[in-house]
């Protein structure tokens, strides 16, 4: 070996790595891989202990039961901060907020703006459409590299009677599919604090209702390639396995009405 | 053999077959390179921490993928500096890696060869200087071969190119800061 090259080698050894966090210790499998056996997740059957989401959890949640105290107290937090603002209490939520600038496809990162029949077009699999929420107000396609393999559709209802606006998005309702398989080995990664996961069926299919906000989502793609996708919404959400393709309902959305939409699929 | 450490093709195996504790006894023998290997790519520990799990998670899910007698370090390093890099680009924020001698590192202690205890400690850290200020493949081809020991294969693995470009990458990067070198010694 050249010199320069044994001087890098000795000098790798020396090194002062951070410390390796004991990942084995904080990753719990399941007794076996596969299989419907465990899907739930929680307590002494979570594949996956976030620890330091919880702690940044218990930590905001901390944060805001201060905001929410005396005005004294919001005072001094803004002093601590050093943000020279009035904290005011907000008696009720705004409906909705003004929405940020630029294309809402581009905002919420579902890819290029299409129309149904374009959509159709570019991917190979049947677009299930939900009847019970007539035409989708706006089409989007997002394809590899940034979307998985075969593509992935977004159909977006802008508003629907009974479906409260999502946060600053101006959205109800996003109904994102793509081929692949829900991968329940990572639902324990999906669902932080607050969250909960119920199996349910539409149709005979393998449904999730996820109440809360969960904020990631991991399916495989029909490559067997695992994809995480972060949710747009952050809001309750149905996932659907139906027949290879894996469906999003995600909305300010009740069960009752989560159910409705995807057994009017098709 | 009795207390012999059983062999990684013998682990994935079983972690094939579905015995989680091969699949922890898997993630306990190569989280330090996984984690370093996140860690080079996203100079963040916090991040690489995530990516190092995450990538633990994947390569479990996609356990049935991994060909059977192929060697597992390559595979699990594809899919833990693919997640790394996935967080880069997603934060789209890339924090310069600076890495740093241990205190009361003595070469010495760790590669005992004549030529490599000759080295003055001035003179290391003026080399790894040099190595922190290479441009990003400069340095990610050097930190994976010289720094973490990885084989080209592995190399090429983590950093997502060809063998074949790990090689000129990494004969370039030498050159580029064998000069680097010899010039700071003249001026």
């Amino acid at each position: 070996m050249a010199e320069l090259e044994q001087q890098l080698t000795t000098l790798g050894a020396g090194l002062d790595w951070p410390p390796t966090p004991d990942l084995a210790g904080r990753i719990h499998l399941p007794a076996s891989r596969g299989g419907g056996a465990q899907r739930r997740w929680g307590g002494a059957s979570s594949i996956y202990v976030e620890r330091r989401w919880t702690l940044a959890a218990v930590a905001v949640l901390i944060a805001l039961a201060a905001l929410a105290a005396y005005p004294p107290s919001r005072d001094a937090i803004a002093n601590w901060l050093n943000v020279h603002t009035t904290i005011q209490r907000v008696p009720h939520l705004a409906t909705p907020s003004p929405q940020p600038p630029g294309p809402l496809g581009e905002r919420l990162g579902l890819g290029g703006r299409t129309t149904l029949a374009g959509a159709r077009k570019q991917v190979a699999w049947p677009i299930a459409l939900p009847s019970s929420l007539g035409q989708p107000d706006e089409v989007y396609l997002q394809l590899p590299p940034d979307g998985p393999l075969q593509g992935e559709v977004t159909l977006v209802y802008s508003s629907r009677p009974d479906i409260p606006i999502s946060g600053e998005t101006g959205v109800a309702l996003l109904v994102t599919e793509a081929r692949g398989a829900v991968d329940t080995n990572f639902f324990g990664k999906m669902l932080g604090p607050g969250t909960t996961l119920e199996d349910v069926a539409v149709a005979g299919h393998q449904g999730y209702w996820i109440a809360g906000a969960p904020n990631v989502f991991f399916f495989t793609d029909v490559n067997g390639d695992v994809r995480n996708e972060t949710m747009r919404l952050a809001t309750n959400t149905l996932i659907l396995d139906e027949g290879g393709t894996v469906v999003r309902i995600e909305g300010n959305l009740t069960k009752a009405q989560a159910l409705q939409v995807a057994a009017s699929l098709g | 053999m009795e207390g012999r450490p059983e062999d990684d093709s013998e682990l994935f195996a079983r972690a094939q077959r579905g015995e989680a504790a091969a699949y922890e006894e898997i993630v306990r023998r190569y989280q330090q390179l996984a984690f370093r290997t996140a860690y080079m790519i996203t100079g963040s520990a916090a991040e690489a921490e995530d990516a190092a799990q995450d990538g633990f998670m994947k390569a479990y899910s996609a356990l049935d993928g991994f060909r059977s007698g192929a060697p597992p370090r390559p595979w699990l390093l594809r899919i833990v500096a693919n997640e790394a890099r996935n967080r880069v680009r997603s934060t789209q924020r890339r924090l310069g890696l600076e890495l740093r001698l241990a205190e009361g590192f003595r070469p010495g202690d760790a590669a005992p060869s004549p030529e490599a205890a000759s080295v003055a400690a001035e003179d290391r850290d003026r080399l790894l200087r040099f190595v922190n200020a290479l441009g990003e493949d400069d340095r990610l081809v050097i930190t994976s071969r010289y720094f973490l020991e990885l084989s080209g294969e592995e190399t090429a693995a983590a950093l997502g190119i060809p063998e074949g470009t790990v090689k000129s990458r990494l004969a370039r990067a030498l050159a580029r800061l064998r000069a680097k070198l010899e010039e700071a010694t003249r001026g």
